[in-house]
C-alpha cells in the first residue's frame, strides 16, 4: 500500500516537473484542450419559438374588459340579482338568502332556461385558494335555490376565484363588491 | 493526460482532502466572508470591438454573480494595462491590488451571427485558472451562452451548477388576460405560449423542462392542460366538472397531484400525465387545495381550510398521516417544497401576503419577505434561489432572491401585471 502511495507521489513528481519543463511552451497550447473536449458547446438548444395555434380570440363571456359596462346592468340578466358574502366565507346571510328567494322565483316563473352560479372572491385571499373558495360560494346559492325548488338540472356551478373583480379598486367597498355570486343565462 | 497529471498534482498538493466531494469554497474555506469578485471587461479575441456585446455579457456576469451568494462583485474594475484574458496575457497584481479574490475574464469573436466566447474565471490570490471553457452559437442565444458559464462558475466554485440559464414561466396580463409566458431567468428573451383570449393559471413544468401543465378557462371551465413546449401540442388532461386547478408534476414526472371538485368539493387527486385518476387524497368537507410534493415523492403539502382557516398540511402521497405543518398565523396558502427536502415555502397573510420556509418538521419557521405583498414562491432547481410575485412597486411583478431571502431583484421587464413564476430544471 505505501509502496502504491510512494509509486504515485513518484509519477505525479514526474508529472509536475514534466508539466513544468516546458511550461513556456505549453502555456498556450495547454490553455486549448481545456476548452476543446467541453466545448461541445452548450449549442443552447435553441427554444424553438412555441408553435401556436391560430384560434380566433375566443369570446369569453364577460371578459374582463366588459365587465365595468355589466355591472351598469341591463334589463333582462338583472332580474337575477347578485349575491354577496363576507371575506373567507361562503355562508349565505339573510340578505342573500332574501335576494335567493326573489331570484327564484325568477327562476320558477319568468325564465325557462339555465343558469350558471358564477363564485368570485375579492383580491385579498390566495388565487388558488379563492378558485375553491369561489366555487363553495356558488354551491352555497345552487343548494338554497334547489331548496326553494329550482330543479337542480336548471343550474350549474363555475368558479372565477379572484380572477374576475366587478371592481378593480383595492378597498373594502370595492371587496365587498367583488366577493358574490352572478346568475347567468347560459343556452 | 496532461490535465490528468495536473489534477493528481493538485491532489497532492491537498492531502488528506476528498476531491470529490470539495468545491473550491470549501478547499479555500473563506468562512462568512464574501469573496470579493472582478468581471472584467470583455475584449474582442478577433475583430473589432462591439460595445453592445461587451456591456451585455458584462452585466449579465454582475447580476447573476451578485445574486449567487458567495460572492460580492466590485463595483468597478481597475485599469489593467494587458487586456489579454489567458494566463500570462494579463497581470493578476492588477487585479489583487484591488482587492479581487476572483475574476471574470472573457472574449468574444463575432464572424456573422455566429458569437463564439471564451470565458475563464480566476483565482486571483494564487494567480491560477480555475475553468476555461469556449462556447460558440448564435448571436441571438448570447445571454443563454454566457448564463453557461454563470453556471459553470456555480459548478467550480460551490460544486453544484448554478441554475442560471434556467427558464421562468409565469402568468401575464399584459394583454388585458391572463395568458403564460416563458422567460430567461432574469427577464430577457419573453415568449408568449398561450393565446387563447381566456384565464390560464398556474403554471407548473415537468421534471423534464419540456412540457408545462396549467389551468385554463379556454373551453369554459376551469380545466388542466399539458403543453409540449417546444413542440406547441396541447392536452386536455383533466376537465370534469368543477375546478381542476393547481396542479403540481411528481417529481417522477409521470404523475400529478391537483384539486378537483368533480366528487362533489375541492379535493386532492394524483392522476397520470394523461389524465386518468390514480388517487384521490383528501375525503373532507373543507377545501383542500395547492398540493406540492416532497422532492422524494413520498409526502405532499397542501393547503385545506378544514380546521377553520386556510393552513398548510403534510400528508403521505397515499392520502394517510395528515397532519398540520404551519401553526403561526391566520391564514397560510401555497406551499412548495424545496428539492433538497429540508424546507416548505408558504405564504402567509398578513395584511398582504409574505414568503416563509419552515422545515418539514414545523420548526425553524422564518419569514423572507417583508417589503410590500409577496406570493407564489417557487425553487429553483438546485434550491438556493426562489423566484415569486411581488406586489412591491405597486404592480404584480416577478422576482427572484436568495433562498434565505436576501438578495430580492425584480426581474420582469414588462409593463403588464405579472404573476405565478415556476422556475423551469435544467434547461
Amino acid at each position: 500500500m505505501r509502496k502504491g502511495i510512494l509509486g504515485c507521489v513518484m509519477v505525479v513528481c514526474c508529472g509536475v516537473i514534466f508539466a513544468s519543463g516546458c511550461a513556456k511552451e505549453e502555456l498556450v497550447k495547454k490553455e486549448e484542450p481545456v476548452a476543446a473536449p467541453v466545448a461541445p458547446a452548450p449549442k443552447p438548444a435553441q427554444p424553438a419559438v412555441p408553435r401556436e395555434e391560430v384560434l380566433p380570440p375566443q369570446t369569453v363571456k364577460e371578459a374582463p374588459a366588459s365587465v365595468k359596462e355589466e355591472t351598469a346592468q341591463v334589463a333582462p340578466v338583472s332580474a337575477l340579482e347578485k349575491i354577496y358574502f363576507d371575506f373567507d366565507s361562503f355562508t349565505l346571510s339573510q340578505a342573500s338568502r332574501d335576494t335567493l328567494t326573489k331570484n327564484a322565483e325568477v327562476l320558477l316563473k319568468k325564465l325557462s332556461g339555465k343558469i350558471q352560479i358564477e363564485g368570485n372572491c375579492d383580491e385579498r385571499g390566495s388565487d388558488e385558494y379563492n378558485l375553491a373558495l369561489g366555487e363553495k360560494r356558488a354551491k352555497s346559492a345552487m343548494n338554497y335555490l334547489v331548496t326553494l325548488g329550482v330543479p337542480a338540472e336548471r343550474l350549474s356551478v363555475i368558479s372565477y376565484g379572484k380572477e374576475k373583480p366587478a371592481d378593480p379598486g383595492h378597498d373594502e367597498a370595492a371587496w365587498a363588491k367583488n366577493r358574490r355570486d352572478e346568475f347567468v343565462i347560459v343556452k | 493526460m496532461k490535465k490528468i497529471i495536473l489534477i493528481i498534482a493538485l491532489l497532492a498538493l491537498f492531502p488528506g482532502t476528498a476531491p470529490a466531494d470539495q468545491s473550491y469554497l470549501e478547499v479555500t474555506a473563506p468562512g462568512n466572508r464574501q469573496l470579493q469578485l472582478a468581471v472584467a471587461t470583455p475584449v474582442p479575441l478577433s475583430g473589432s470591438a462591439n460595445t453592445g456585446i461587451a456591456k451585455d455579457i458584462s452585466e449579465l456576469f454582475r447580476f447573476d454573480m451578485t445574486l449567487a451568494g458567495p460572492f460580492t462583485v466590485m463595483p468597478t474594475t481597475p485599469t489593467d494595462p494587458k487586456s489579454g484574458i489567458r494566463p500570462g496575457d494579463f497581470s493578476f497584481d492588477v487585479w489583487k491590488a484591488a482587492g479581487a479574490d476572483l475574476l471574470i475574464k472573457s472574449g468574444y469573436t463575432l464572424a456573422g451571427t455566429t458569437l463564439t466566447l471564451e470565458c475563464r474565471l480566476y483565482d486571483v490570490t494564487r494567480g491560477q485558472e480555475l475553468t476555461a471553457k469556449r462556447y460558440s452559437g448564435s448571436i441571438t442565444d448570447m445571454r443563454r451562452i454566457a448564463h453557461t458559464f454563470s453556471d459553470e462558475i456555480m459548478k467550480v466554485t460551490t460544486g453544484v451548477r448554478g441554475p442560471f440559464t434556467g427558464k421562468i414561466a409565469f402568468v401575464s396580463k399584459r394583454t388585458g388576460n391572463k395568458e403564460i409566458y416563458l422567460m430567461d431567468y432574469d427577464g430577457y428573451n419573453v415568449q408568449r405560449l398561450t393565446r387563447n383570449g381566456s384565464i390560464n393559471l398556474n403554471p407548473d413544468f415537468s421534471p423534464s423542462g419540456k412540457e408545462l401543465i396549467y389551468t385554463s378557462y379556454k373551453k369554459g371551465n376551469p380545466d388542466l392542460y399539458r403543453r409540449g413546449i417546444f413542440s406547441g401540442t396541447e392536452a386536455r388532461i383533466a376537465a370534469h366538472r368543477g375546478i381542476n386547478v393547481t396542479a403540481a408534476y411528481a417529481p417522477d414526472g409521470n404523475r400529478i397531484a391537483l384539486a378537483m371538485s368533480k366528487d362533489g368539493n375541492s379535493e386532492i387527486y394524483i392522476i397520470n400525465k394523461d389524465g386518468r385518476q390514480l388517487a384521490r387524497l383528501t375525503n373532507n368537507s373543507a377545501i383542500d387545495v395547492s398540493p406540492a410534493w416532497s422532492p422524494d415523492g413520498r409526502q405532499i403539502a397542501f393547503v385545506s381550510d378544514r380546521l377553520g382557516k386556510p393552513q398548510v398540511f403534510v400528508m403521505n402521497a397515499d392520502g394517510s398521516g395528515v397532519r398540520r405543518l404551519t401553526t403561526s398565523g391566520a391564514y397560510n396558502v401555497s406551499p412548495r417544497w424545496s428539492p433538497k427536502g429540508d424546507k416548505i415555502l408558504y405564504c402567509r397573510q398578513m395584511g398582504g401576503f409574505q414568503i416563509f420556509a419552515i422545515n418539514p418538521d414545523g420548526s425553524g419557521d422564518t419569514q423572507l419577505t417583508s417589503q410590500g405583498s409577496n406570493e407564489h414562491p417557487r425553487w429553483s432547481p438546485d434550491g438556493r434561489y426562489i423566484t415569486f410575485s411581488s406586489q412591491r412597486s405597486g404592480r404584480d411583478a416577478i422576482y427572484v432572491m436568495r433562498a434565505d431571502g436576501s438578495g430580492q431583484v425584480m426581474v420582469s421587464r414588462g409593463k403588464g401585471a405579472d404573476s405565478h413564476p415556476t422556475w423551469s430544471p435544467r434547461w
